[in-house]
């Protein structure tokens, strides 16, 4: 153990997870380099384009800008945990039934923000939708798809079917 | 990013304690500017320890408290844009916090650090991977590069100590507009004196180790409408071009009494007093209101890439006066 490293304790996707980390490191490099969870992207850096969010709680945050250690103790849930089994979660369903992604580097991103919203907001308007993802941000441009996606998934959330 | 010694805080007195041994501590409340500083290494000197106060739960609150409304440093902007308690007696204080940043930013954000962030200018937060870090007037340098350079969002008030970089906090104007009392751990300050760009790196009077306890806004009677507006280059999460808070309180059908504040013109969020006087006694028209927003402008002093910034200062200001009277 170096000089100012410090155990980390939190639960990723429902498992518990204990390592050393040094106090700079962000949780997108915990998640990524040290967890192998690679599936939340870091792009921007700092703070603009979410597509490093993940779940702390119910609440939407970006993994590049938030201290490691702030996790201590919480849950943190990655795209990696939206699956159940072999099944994908409604949101990735409706995500490839809209055609939500086009390169899909901010998808990872998009489907927790999408996440976050629906637990709170099971029945959301286009406006609500559209102020959920607003910290997430796709170069290709492929937004109409993406709130398709969200508001497909929202019905299906709801046990409508799409 | 360097490394750092990095401590959880229990109480504001600890985390004062730590700040004011410390060579050059900072403190950790969301941490969303703070990250940014950290990671471009923008400061002269690298941060030895952060300090963590993000947990400390008694800091998280909003209640009524006699006529003042009372929010905990650590209460997120998300937490503010969405209470119905904000919302009802000061209502341009809940459309500023949600019109920070995005849904992410907002949701650890807290409104002591909205108010004590470090201000955007591209000249003193270059990067040190690219090249930096630039030793700026403000960093103890010996000139102004925004001056002589790309200053299209900086002062249009002219320079405090020769900075003219300008104070990016949307809730900051709210909070002066509602002539609120900033409470530390120290002193309470008003939120007029509270921002300054007279204090070397810090944008306000803050001293070593002295932290932010609570925001205490004046509860607002009954015929007092508040609004904020913001122009930014993308909606939300770009930073404010010029933001506008005003509060105006109506009595028989004329002005009682009305605050004005800018941000986003000036070094600090800029009362604009002379205004909201012209207002005071009188029904509100759009003459009047015309009137009140190029009398605002009057003293401005724009840089030679920045004069558009008059025109949308006097726009954001028709504008928000309008909101108040619907």
């Amino acid at each position: 153990m170096s000089a100012n490293e410090k155990v980390l304790s939190l639960t990723v996707n429902g498992e518990p997870k204990k390592l050393l980390v040094k106090p700079h490191w962000m949780l997108s490099r915990v998640l990524r380099e040290e967890l192998h969870h690679t599936g939340t992207k870091e792009a921007c850096g700092e703070g603009a384009c979410g597509a490093c969010t993940v779940l702390i709680g119910d609440k939407a945050v970006l993994s590049c800008m938030t201290l490691a250690l702030e996790a201590e103790g919480k849950c943190v849930e990655t795209i990696e945990g939206l699956m159940s089994g072999k099944n994908p979660h409604p949101i990735q369903e409706a995500w490839l039934e809209e055609f939500g992604a086009q390169c899909g580097f901010c998808s990872p991103g998009m489907i927790m923000s999408a996440k976050a919203l629906l637990l709170r907001n099971p029945n959301p308007t286009v406006g609500e939708v559209r102020e959920a993802m607003a910290g997430n941000i796709c170069v290709c441009s492929n937004y109409e798809h993406i709130e398709a996606a969200v508001l497909s998934a929202a019905r299906k959330m709801r046990g409508e079917g799409a | 990013m360097k490394t750092f010694d990095y401590i959880k805080a229990n109480s504001l007195d600890e985390a004062g304690a730590i700040l004011a041994a410390s060579a050059n501590g900072a403190i950790h409340s969301g941490g969303t500017d703070l990250m940014g500083c950290l990671r471009d290494r923008i400061w002269m000197e690298d941060v030895d320890v952060v300090v963590s106060v993000a947990s400390i739960e008694e800091l998280k609150h909003i209640r009524k408290d006699g006529d003042a409304l009372k929010i905990g440093a650590m209460t997120t902007l998300a937490d503010i844009a969405a209470s119905a308690l904000v919302k009802e007696s000061c209502r341009m204080l809940a459309q500023a916090a949600q019109a920070t940043a995005s849904p992410q930013l907002r949701n650890v954000g807290t409104i002591a650090g909205n108010i004590c962030q470090e201000n955007r200018c591209w000249y003193y937060r270059y990067s040190y991977r690219i090249g930096g870090i630039i030793e700026c007037i403000r960093k103890g340098g010996k000139k102004c590069l925004a001056v002589g350079g790309d200053h299209r969002y900086h002062s249009i008030f002219g320079a405090v100590n020769r900075c003219v970089a300008v104070n990016p906090s949307d809730t900051a104007p709210a909070l002066v507009a509602a002539d609120a009392t900033i409470a530390t751990t120290k002193r309470n300050i008003s939120a007029r004196e509270f921002f300054t760009g007279e204090n070397g790196k810090s944008s306000t009077v803050l001293e070593k180790g002295e932290i932010v306890k609570e925001i205490s806004v004046p509860l607002s009677g009954d015929g007092v409408r508040s609004a904020f507006k913001k122009v930014a280059l993308r909606k939300s999460i770009d930073f404010a071009i010029i933001s506008c808070a005003a509060q105006i309180a109506l009595s028989g059908g004329r002005v009682e009494n009305a605050t004005i504040c800018l941000g986003g013109v000036h070094v600090n969020p800029r009362p604009m007093d002379e205004a909201a006087g012209v207002l005071k006694g009188e029904a509100l028209s759009d003459e009047l209101i015309e009137c009140a927003a190029n009398v605002a402008l009057e003293g401005a002093k724009p840089l030679k890439g920045n004069r558009y910034k008059v025109q949308i200062a006097k726009a954001i200001i028709l504008d928000t006066l309008s909101d108040c009277i619907l």
